[in-house]
């Protein structure tokens, strides 16, 4: 039944592709320390039809990187990408002045990409932060209000072509590389290296100053929890506190960023790391509220929070 | 004597470069006519990216397209040129840190992570590295 109500769906946008771009249903905003997660699988986004209503909503900026991309495949995950972005954003925020199409960009002074606000007397919205990642499997993007986001995702089954420990030891910290190193089972170290991967990317784009901004080797993530002094025998606990920190700059101010670490849609870590502005003397972290929904736009949303689709590995409490 | 050397491998990197892709070499080349010290060519300093895009090595480029492929692992035909950018070859962040670790291991140099941030094509990559490398001599 399902597959017969996509199909009309399907059979309703292509109709109404000539005559005007299809609604789309408002979303309520995140609260603060909330993050709301969107993802798409590429795979599942066969319409020709589709596609180029996706293509009609992005800037002609946006179009030519997307065909600059090399191959079928690739441009389309582009593509998806920016559509992503811009039907997620416009539904938080439907007035008669905002349309995907509307939406403007731009990049923050490092490169990070922002919304560009434009605000009219009658409408006031809070700053809304997103940020995308995807692999060639999966395209995401976080959405928070307040508070800068960051998120990487990446292939569980990702593998380098150089070894792990080599990689580690060029750009990752002296703790991190020990953390590595320690791990004997070769699948569990790579497993642990892809983890580390997307924390340290979700942090980095969450600061919005680029690679050369907080260079891998000056901050360490780890895991905190439970009191063992080896994280491995809590690895799998969700009670498990993720933490940064810097060389450079006191603890107490990098107690500012939290961080969630999750499986998605069974074959992704997908890390999300945003600010906390709200803790509270002795108290590092609050709970964040996170909402995941498989999506494709135009047609088909699903919230996939407290499903299979989305497992915390390691977070905030 | 090193102007005069250096004046002829960059002209022949721009031409090289004209055949790969006009269009983007179009700025390069009407950047480097309008400039006054262009027939002695003394590459100064003073503007670093265009000292640095007169500077590659065809082999270089071509060493650092073969890199590339092999991280992305692209195919021997797969068209991969100078103006490639690795992001539209289908590098992510991790396909490009491994690129320049590769990079580094290839030609015994070290990228600071400010230099490889401003690297996204395979041209920009050849052109840093034969700095480097020139340095490092």
């Amino acid at each position: 039944m399902r597959g017969s109500y996509l199909r009309m769906k399907l059979h309703c946008l292509d109709r109404k592709f000539f005559h005007s771009s299809p609604s789309l249903a408002p979303i309520q905003l995140p609260s603060p320390m909330e993050t709301h997660l969107w993802y798409v699988i590429p795979s599942e986004v066969k319409s020709k039809a589709l596609l180029n209503q996706f293509l009609d909503i992005l800037s002609p900026c946006e179009k030519e990187n997307v065909f600059q991309m090399r191959g079928e495949e690739p441009r389309k995950r582009a593509l998806l990408a920016r559509a992503l972005v811009r039907t997620t954003i416009a539904r938080y925020q439907i007035n008669s002045q905002v349309s995907p199409r509307s939406l403007r960009f731009r990049k923050n002074i490092h490169g990070k990409p922002e919304l560009e606000w434009q605000f009219s007397d009658h409408w006031l919205s809070p700053p809304l932060h997103f940020n995308i990642s995807h692999t060639s499997s999966l395209v995401a993007c976080g959405v928070t209000v307040n508070s800068q986001i960051g998120i990487d995702v990446e292939e569980k089954n990702r593998t380098i072509k150089h070894n792990i420990l080599s990689f580690a030891r060029r750009y990752f910290s002296k703790d991190e590389v020990q953390f590595l190193a320690d791990i004997l089972d070769p699948e569990i170290q790579r497993q642990e290296f892809v983890k580390l991967w997307t924390l340290k990317e979700a942090y980095v784009k969450a600061l919005g100053k680029g690679f050369s901004g907080a260079p891998f080797k000056t901050f360490t993530i780890r895991y905190n929890g439970g009191g063992g002094v080896n994280p491995l025998e809590n690895l799998n606990c969700e009670a498990q506190e993720i933490v940064v920190d810097t060389s450079d700059e006191p603890i107490e101010l990098t107690n500012n960023w939290q961080f969630e670490l999750l499986e998605l849609a069974g074959s992704h870590y997908a890390a999300i790391c945003m600010e906390n502005n709200f803790s509270s003397e002795g108290k590092r972290t609050v709970p964040v509220k996170l909402t995941v929904w498989k999506t494709i736009p135009f047609l088909e949303e699903e919230c996939v929070s407290g499903t299979d689709a989305v497992k915390t590995i390691s977070g905030s409490k | 004597m090193a102007s005069v050397t250096a004046s002829s491998v960059s002209i022949s990197s721009l031409s090289c470069s004209l055949k790969q892709n006009q269009v983007f070499n179009l700025k390069k080349v009407s950047f480097s006519v309008s400039r006054k010290s262009f027939p002695s060519l003394r590459l100064q300093p003073a503007h670093r990216r265009f000292h640095v895009a007169c500077a590659a090595k065809p082999e270089t480029v071509e060493k650092v397209c073969e890199i590339v492929r092999k991280q992305l692992a692209l195919p021997a035909d797969s068209a991969v040129t100078g103006e490639s950018t690795f992001l539209s070859l289908g590098a992510d962040s991790l396909d490009t840190v491994e690129i320049v670790m590769g990079l580094e291991e290839e030609f015994g140099i070290s990228v600071e992570e400010e230099s490889a941030q401003s690297i996204t094509t395979v041209q920009e990559a050849a052109d840093m590295i034969d700095k480097l490398v020139e340095k490092k001599a």
